[in-house]
């Protein structure tokens, strides 16, 4: 299975960071962050799969294409923003990485938009 | 792919660590500054291919 490999490579990272961190410090952070983003490229193929099964649902219950591709983008962005924002704290700027948190919460709120106002328009209709 | 770019850098760390070292016992202090900054762009170069790989690929699966 492949979480084995997942771990084990994230072990291995940490074992690697700290023997650079006693002979070269800066080196440290950037062996955990291609550690890091070794193990999100191992995790692409879990997540493309898991997209085609929704587009398949969503294109099933024939729901509208814009509603399904805004969602895929927050997700893309929760992913990026996390991922940017743990790097950040690793290196130690704490205050860049809650910047980080701060600008993609407001660009997923402006992404989510067309879909509150959708779902208002539902309710709208329901109503008498 | 994985585990060994991860070595590739641990591995280009501490060998530029040893050269400066090494440079810097033989007296050439600048040549030794000089590496170890060769060796941090190389290790900054990979680490930069690697993110632009990550970032595009979740461009294209999310179609941003």
């Amino acid at each position: 299975m492949d979480i084995f490999k997942i771990l084990a490579i994230a072990i291995l990272t940490c074992i690697a960071s700290l023997i650079v961190k006693q002979v070269k410090p800066d080196f440290a952070s950037l062996v955990s962050l291609a550690g890091g983003v070794v193990i999100l490229l191992l995790l692409i193929n879990y997540i493309s799969s898991i997209l085609d099964v929704f587009r398949g649902i969503i294109d099933k219950a024939n729901l509208s294409p814009t509603l399904f591709s805004s969602i895929l983008k927050i997700i893309g962005i929760g992913y990026l923003t996390e991922f940017t924002a743990n790097l950040c704290t690793d290196t130690g700027n704490s205050s860049l990485a809650s910047k980080v948190g701060l600008a993609g919460k407001i660009i997923i709120l402006f992404l989510a938009l067309p879909i509150i106002t959708n779902l208002l328009e539902v309710i709208m209709g329901i109503l008498p | 792919m994985s585990v060994e770019i991860i070595f590739k850098i641990a591995g280009i760390g501490i060998l530029t660590a040893v050269v400066g070292q090494v440079l810097k016992q033989s007296g050439k202090d600048e040549i030794a500054t000089l590496t170890t900054l060769a060796g941090l762009v190389i290790v900054l170069f990979m680490v930069l291919d690697l993110i632009t790989n990550l970032f595009s690929t979740v461009k294209t699966m999310f179609d941003f």
